[in-house]
């Protein structure tokens, strides 16, 4: 069994290195622990003045329309509140679950709320998290029914505010909103209820995983 | 000293277009050195007489486990970071199998076939050109099989998940596995290639 190491042939000798950091390996825990976050306040703060952490509801529309599933979107407000409306796709987490859910660190993620305030401080509980795309929906739930459930055009609107309000048109119909012609909105509609959920559209639909490309040998 | 270093943001589109590139002629390098731009030497894996093709490719996959893994537990490596495909595992076993059958009859796989082109090799040329009018046909038939290749999702699910079992001691089985199979194909090659100079069946 003695056998001087210069004798052993290399490719056993590989073998008997990655079976010693296999068997070290079993021992040692997990590999996702050993890594933590720096946040650079710096960097965090550019972010916000230059809000590239913003999704414009008109973009959130159209993303939920072409069904791309490169995203996940998160509700952050309360169970109850979440069945009673929520757009459609979204899954519901309350702020207080938010760290420690599900959520991968390379995946995009828009976080709402009813305003702005939770979503921001989701944006920050999950920056602090490590996690790099985050996004929070611009306004909240507040700006996504002002602007694809039920837009509005200004009474002295120009051609292209008025060609943006025939295209948002086809959008608030596809949520199952109602588009308010100009001037006639504040006495009509004071508060508008939000669609009911039972239409096909607005069926949350779990996120479906993605196929990417891939590579091979 | 963190990686994934694109992902970081520790440079840019066209910085990563050049790493690509030296990464893929590296590789390139590499496996037509090793005999891979031959399509015997590839098939002949299928004869059970020459499995480096098996060696090579299970090497390279222990060897970046135990990189990986030991990266991530020492905290250079953010394994968070890693893009895991997704497991659909009905249409991947059914691509495999496609794979495996092209492979046997063509001589090579996709990577060695652009191996195999560098040197000039006419097989290697006609597999290539099957390899484009395949993806074309994958590509104009997709609206028919678009349920099929979409069916039995599972999610970005990995062993240690699904077995419920440590990350370490799914490393240290798949390191056994590889140190086991290594000897058998070994001493396989061994038995096959005498039989076969015998001329037993």
């Amino acid at each position: 069994m003695k056998k001087p190491l210069a004798s052993i042939p290399i490719n056993e000798k590989l073998a008997l290195l990655i079976g010693i950091l296999g068997l070290m390996a079993a021992f040692a825990g997990n590999p996702y622990s050993g890594y933590s976050v720096n946040l650079d306040t710096k960097e965090l703060a550019m972010i916000v003045q230059k809000e590239v952490d913003h999704v414009a509801p008109a973009e959130l529309a159209d993303w939920i329309i072409q069904g791309r599933s490169d995203y996940r979107l998160i509700d952050l407000r309360s169970a109850a509140e979440f069945s009673q409306y929520h757009i459609p796709t979204a899954e519901n987490v309350p702020v207080s679950q938010l760290s420690g859910y599900s959520l991968g660190r390379n995946e995009k993620v828009v976080l709402y709320s009813e305003g702005g305030i939770h979503s921001a401080q989701g944006w920050f509980l999950l920056r602090a998290e490590g996690y790099r795309g985050v996004y929070i929906l611009r306004g909240g739930l507040d700006e996504w029914k002002d602007q694809v459930i039920y837009p509005s055009l200004p009474a002295n609107a120009d051609a292209a505010q008025t060609a943006a309000f025939e295209k948002m048109k086809e959008v608030s119909r596809h949520f199952g909103g109602a588009p308010r012609a100009a001037g006639r909105e504040p006495t009509q509609i004071a508060t508008p209820a939000m669609p009911r959920l039972e239409t096909p559209a607005a069926v949350p639909v779990p996120p479906v995983p993605q196929k990417k490309k891939k590579e091979g040998c | 000293m963190n990686a994934p270093f694109y992902r970081f943001g520790l440079f840019g589109d066209n910085v990563s277009l050049v790493v690509a590139f030296v990464i893929g002629i590296g590789f390139g390098f590499f496996l037509e050195r090793a005999g891979f731009g031959s399509a015997r030497k590839l098939t002949a894996q299928f004869y059970l007489t020459d499995l480096s093709v098996f060696k090579v490719m299970f090497s390279a996959i222990v060897t970046a486990m135990l990189g990986t893994f030991y990266l991530g537990w020492l905290g250079f490596l953010d394994l968070s970071l890693v893009y895991l495909t997704p497991t659909f595992i009905v249409p991947q076993a059914a691509g495999g199998l496609i794979l495996g059958i092209g492979f046997v009859v063509g001589g090579y796989c996709p990577g060695t076939a652009c191996v195999g082109i560098s040197t000039g090799k006419l097989d290697a040329i006609a597999c290539l050109a099957g390899i484009f009018a395949g993806i074309f046909a994958f590509g104009e038939a997709y609206p028919l099989i678009r349920t099929f290749y979409n069916a039995t999702g599972m999610g970005t699910i990995t062993l240690p998940q699904a077995f419920s079992l440590s990350y370490g001691l799914v490393v240290f089985a798949v390191v056994l596995m590889a140190v086991g199979s290594f000897s058998g194909a070994t001493w396989l090659e061994r038995t096959v290639t005498v039989r076969k100079k015998e001329g037993q069946p």
